[in-house]
């Protein structure tokens, strides 16, 4: 895959890139505030084309760089989208095998770290806040949240313990 | 003062109905400005203050353009540019002048006719292109490199135009000191004026206002050319922060641009012996000149008919830089002329690069279609 970027004068700024199975991308953030994204399958003559506003591309954005968005957490992630200007970033991890069998508070993830882990996704059922208290399970998804910083610190001093 | 409020009501609900329509606004100002001017209901005529703010508009154009020249950027990929910019420049140019000069116009006239015949709106066809998805064609950026190409077309037609009968090397000596000052000032400025931009409160709109007026007042005062100075004050106001100079500079154009247009069509004069026939050529030859040029740039440039036809259909308005050249140079009837020109090329412009996409598709279909039923099925 290779990334070009152009300053187009009185348009803005062009990204494109071509993947390896020769499908192209094209990216154009203009100078009327909107972003326009282009996909053109191998083959093809005839792009299609998709207009967003900012917050809707950065919301394509968080989709594309694997923050959670379920069709039930609709609502929660409107939210994340207006707050995105703060960098306030929601991740999901899986708990490796290694911290399975401690809590919340033995790994000190909030004083170490500073991110909050709002919710943990398990096969018996999801649990919303979950306390101090908590154990973790091998497997268990948990929903993090923190700026990019802190989630930095949390994948690397938590989560390879 | 009346007149310039019913005139910019008359404005806002022109530029309501062509924004809900996705219309080009610049033909709809002109022709609200005729409908309410002296050649429509006289109930607007131009007075001291209008002539003030139409004249603040244009310098705000021009500035503006300047400020997005980047001709160092040209070099980037010269070879495309030029070719297609010399097609342009010959043919349009060219079918311009020779059209006005054999419709009876003399050689002054006609070369004012040609400059504001050859000038596609920079403004139209950008916005076209992203208003109809075309961002992602190649000839889109034929196109928008083009328009960057126009640009320095014009300055030097502006040039050429406003030396008139004065002492070319005096006038010349004045011009190099004048930008020897501002390039220094923008130079060793840089730091300072960065640091007013950043500020939050009125100092920005305030510096980047009163940099343009100096300019202009400065230029009138030494006799030269306050349009070339405008320009070049964008270009060297480019290198130092261009995106918070063209933040600050935009509410003035915004409005004051649309006050020139207006009252461009206020002052235009139908009244006199206007020729239908004359304008009728012009009008149509303004098309046609840009069709033949786009695809002769297609066939130069991209070795291909479908692009020709495309760049042809996305270039046809002509806007805001021919009206510039009519309001600064032009006579009552030519004015008239370069009016019809501009409202007749804009609309059907921006009709023609809505649908050659389509037309293209049409064209293209029939030799596709077979590959590529094959591959959905």
């Amino acid at each position: 895959m290779s990334l070009r970027s152009v300053n187009l004068p009185g348009v803005g700024t062009k990204y494109e890139f071509t993947t390896d199975r020769g499908d192209t991308v094209a990216l154009f953030f203009t100078k009327t505030g909107t972003i326009q994204m282009y996909t053109l399958q191998r083959g093809c003559h005839t792009p299609s084309a998709a207009e967003m506003t900012p917050v809707e591309a950065r919301r394509l954005g968080n989709i594309l760089t694997g923050a959670i968005i379920e069709a039930e957490s609709e609502s929660v992630e409107v939210a994340f989208s207006a707050l995105a200007d703060l960098r306030i970033t929601i991740h999901t991890y899986v708990i490796p095998r290694d911290i399975a069998g401690k809590t919340i508070e033995d790994l000190k993830i909030r004083t170490k770290t500073g991110v909050t882990i709002i919710a943990v996704s398990r096969k018996e059922g999801n649990i919303i806040n979950p306390p101090p208290s908590f154990v973790f399970e091998n497997g268990d998804g948990v929903v993090v949240i923190g700026e990019t910083d802190q989630l930095k610190k949390f994948e690397r001093d938590v989560m390879v313990h | 003062m009346e007149g310039i409020v019913l005139a910019l009501f008359v404005c806002l609900l022109l530029a309501l109905v062509t924004k809900r329509y996705s219309l080009p606004p610049i033909p709809f100002y002109i022709l609200g400005g005729i409908l309410i001017g002296r050649s429509g209901l006289s109930l607007v005529t131009s007075d001291e203050i209008s002539r003030f703010l139409s004249q603040m508009g244009l310098i705000f154009l021009l500035f503006f353009m300047g400020l997005e020249l980047k001709i160092d950027k040209i070099a980037q990929n010269p070879s495309t540019v030029i070719t297609s910019g010399i097609i342009e420049l010959t043919v349009d140019m060219g079918i311009g002048f020779v059209a006005a000069y054999l419709l009876g116009f003399s050689l002054q006239d006609s070369l004012v006719i040609a400059s504001a015949f050859y000038v596609t709106s920079t403004a139209l066809a950008v916005t076209s292109l992203i208003e109809n998805r075309k961002l992602m064609m190649r000839e889109a950026e034929t196109i928008i490199w083009l328009m960057v190409f126009d640009d320095v077309i014009l300055i030097i037609i502006l040039a050429c135009l406003s030396i008139g009968d004065q002492n070319i090397l005096f006038l010349f000596l004045k011009i190099a000191g004048a930008l020897a000052v501002m390039y220094a000032l923008a130079h060793y400025g840089k730091e300072f004026m960065v640091g007013i931009l950043d500020r939050s409160d009125e100092l920005p709109l305030l510096f980047t206002f009163g940099a343009v007026l100096t300019t202009a007042s400065f230029s009138m005062y030494l006799g030269i050319p306050e349009t070339m100075m405008v320009i070049a004050l964008g270009i060297a106001l480019g290198t130092t922060d261009p995106d918070a100079f063209e933040q600050h500079a935009r509410p003035f154009r915004d409005v004051f641009l649309v006050v020139f247009f207006v009252f461009f069509g206020i002052t235009v004069d139908l009244s006199g012996q206007m020729d239908f026939f004359v304008i009728g050529i012009i009008c149509l030859l303004a098309i046609l000149s840009k069709m033949l040029s786009g695809f002769l740039i297609g066939l130069f440039v991209h070795g291909s008919v479908l692009s020709g036809i495309e760049i042809g259909g996305s270039i046809i308005g002509r806007g805001e830089f021919s009206i510039a050249i009519a309001a600064l140079y032009a006579s009552p009837p030519v004015a008239a002329v370069i009016a019809a020109m501009v409202v007749v090329t804009s609309i059907v412009g921006s009709f023609t690069a809505k649908y050659t996409g389509r037309l293209r598709h049409w064209m293209s279909s029939p030799g596709r279609r077979g590959p590529h039923r094959r591959v959905h099925q």
